[in-house]
């Protein structure tokens, strides 16, 4: 008993060909060899590389963004800490003031322990908990946007205490 | 006595196909496999290659103790290598390119020398050789008559992380030798199958202004963007029919799961908890199981679709974050050491509804992200280990776990 067999997966596999350019870029490549595609750079525009300079007297987007001083958390925790009142404080006073005219993007970021939704959601409580915080201090409300990225997005790699504690945090991105 | 016989085995019949009760088979008592080489093209060090691909996946199918040396003899030499005299099983093969460039693989299985099946299999590249060796071995077992191992064929997608907030989504078979890199460029996370073809896939984009789930067709490469959300837009299941959708988002900074039909493109609110409610899951298309901080910890709940009752699945643990379901069973991640200031150990547990045994199903390092297959045969998760990142797959009625290793990057998620 002989038989061809050609595996429907395999066929599948071979039809990844005739992909358009899209963004983020669909890899339209039919070699199977993970062959990777360059990204196309200027499509995507983040909040990083979306910042432009006003050029005129009053502060920058970028200035301004660079006085606003992530708040950190503790393990597993979302609500802010007391000794992290006072950044906030001042977080929200520059957003009232300077920064007023941008929208604020508050970035939820956790430590390397678990890339699951639910770490992803604690990254989000932890923005919300900020935001909350701000609205109280009289910033506007509508003004905000949220994201959270999870365990993706360390500013410190090393496997301590320290680092771990630094990576529990929020940023701040202005949008214009 | 009669009694007691009879007592005894009803309790053996009622635990017989409890996936939480340990299977432990003697290695010596699963009958011997040896596998000789007959090739006549291709290079030396792509027939090896090959041979570890097709004795890997003969391991996985964890139905024979594995010889892994590799011997070689002519195709239709009468004898076994004397080595392998003492074999049950014998596997053949031979692989070869034709006149038209294909990839061709023929096998014959020998029992005590005597040829018992045989087969040939054709390909266009042989790029795609793991394929020919997963069918292979998922003909073998059929050819043994064990329970179907068809998940071996599916495709698994995932997202590696290779840079903070950058990322890439790759396809590849269960043993990521053959990987396509689908989407690159930005961070995207969270892909999942949507549909039983894997020919169409969602996943989020998170760089937007808010996180968008979007869907890729593969046959033509067009990406549509479905919903966004402020703060968290994820794509948790997706229906067996592929017309519903259990999602996570936070329109209003509060992540909850949402039941989204792709007919109507209407969405439902599941649960309604002001902590966090995430990682939905269909258990036969009426109930979704989740993962909420409802008790001060992450853990697993259920709830009726429709009803307001939500039911806690677990207790045992003080953090289990994510949760895979299928029929009675759950696989969840519970973490085994809970303190900021030492590396900790995450484990997945197997927990039948129906007896509630439990079963630990890894020992070491971070193990999270658990799927189970359709079939509910096996679990794929992803493992990481002293800096390595790797895909394992645990075949449940065999109690035994592979681990695949990622050559760069960290999987950030999966679907299969």
């Amino acid at each position: 008993m002989k038989s061809i067999v050609l595996s429907s997966v395999v066929t599948a596999l071979l039809m990844f060909s005739g992909c358009s350019d899209k963004d983020p870029e669909v890899s339209s490549s039919s070699n199977s060899n993970a062959q990777e595609v360059e990204a196309v750079q200027t499509e995507t525009v983040s909040s990083d590389n979306g910042i432009i300079s006003s050029g005129s007297d009053s502060l920058s987007m970028s200035e301004l963004e660079k006085q606003l001083s992530s708040v950190y958390f503790g393990f597993d925790k979302f609500a802010i800490s007391s000794d992290m009142k006072s950044d906030v404080a001042t977080d929200a006073d520059i957003a009232k003031a300077n920064a007023s005219s941008y929208t604020l993007k508050l970035e939820g970021n956790c430590d390397e322990w678990g890339s699951d939704e639910y770490n992803f959601a604690l990254g989000l409580k932890r923005a919300d908990a900020v935001k909350k915080a701000l609205v109280a201090e009289g910033v506007d409300a509508s003004k905000i946007t949220m994201v959270s990225y999870g365990e993706s997005n360390p500013t410190c790699s090393d496997k301590t205490q320290a680092c771990w504690s630094k990576n529990r945090r929020v940023d701040f991105k202005l949008l214009p | 006595m009669k009694i007691l016989y009879t007592l005894f085995l009803l309790i053996s019949l009622s635990f017989a196909g409890d996936a939480t009760i340990e299977v432990i088979k003697k290695v010596e008592s699963l009958p011997s496999l040896a596998v000789e080489e007959s090739s006549t093209s291709y290079d030396d060090t792509f027939k090896l290659k090959f041979f570890k691909s097709l004795i890997a996946d003969l391991n996985v199918i964890s139905i024979f103790n594995v010889d892994r040396h590799y011997r070689q003899v002519d195709f239709d030499a009468s004898d076994v290598v004397v080595e392998n005299k003492d074999m049950k099983y014998v596997l053949r093969y031979q692989v070869f390119e034709d006149d038209s460039g294909y990839f061709n693989a023929k096998i014959k299985l020998l029992k005590e020398s005597q040829e018992v099946m045989n087969k040939s299999y054709k390909i266009k590249k042989k790029d795609f050789y793991m394929f020919i060796a997963h069918a292979i071995a998922y003909d073998i077992n059929e050819f043994m008559g064990e329970p179907s191992v068809a998940w071996m064929k599916r495709k698994v997608i995932f997202s590696r992380v290779v840079a903070p907030r950058k990322s890439e989504l790759v396809i590849s078979d269960y043993t990521l030798s053959y990987q396509h890199i689908v989407v690159t460029g930005g961070f995207n996370v969270f892909p999942k199958w949507a549909n039983k073809a894997q020919n169409k896939f969602y996943y989020t984009s998170l760089d937007g202004a808010k996180p968008s789930l979007k869907k890729v067709d593969i046959k033509t490469g067009k990406t549509q963007t479905i919903l966004s959300s402020d703060g968290m837009m994820i794509c948790s299941d997706v229906s067996d029919d592929g017309t519903k959708l259990l999602l996570t988002m936070a329109p209003k900074g509060q992540p909850d799961i949402y039941l989204y039909k792709t007919n109507t493109r209407k969405y439902s609110k599941v649960t309604n908890y002001s902590g966090i409610d995430v990682n939905g899951q269909f258990v036969n298309n009426e109930e979704v199981v989740f993962i909420s901080n409802r008790l001060g910890y992450p853990n697993v709940f259920s709830k009726k679709l429709g009803s307001r009752d939500v039911e806690q699945l677990i207790y045992y643990g003080k953090s289990n974050a994510a949760c895979s379901a299928n029929n009675e069973y759950i696989v969840y991640k519970s973490r085994e050491s809970s303190n900021a200031f030492t590396k900790n150990t995450f484990n997945l547990h197997l927990i039948s509804r129906k007896t509630d045994f439990i079963r630990r199903l890894t020992a070491t390092g971070v193990n999270e992200f658990p799927r189970f297959s359709k079939d509910g045969d096996a679990i794929l998760f992803i493992k990481n280990y002293k800096a390595q990142s790797s895909i394992g797959i645990i075949r449940l009625n065999h109690n035994k776990n592979y681990l695949f290793p990622l050559k760069y990057g960290k999987v950030q998620s999966l679907d299969w």
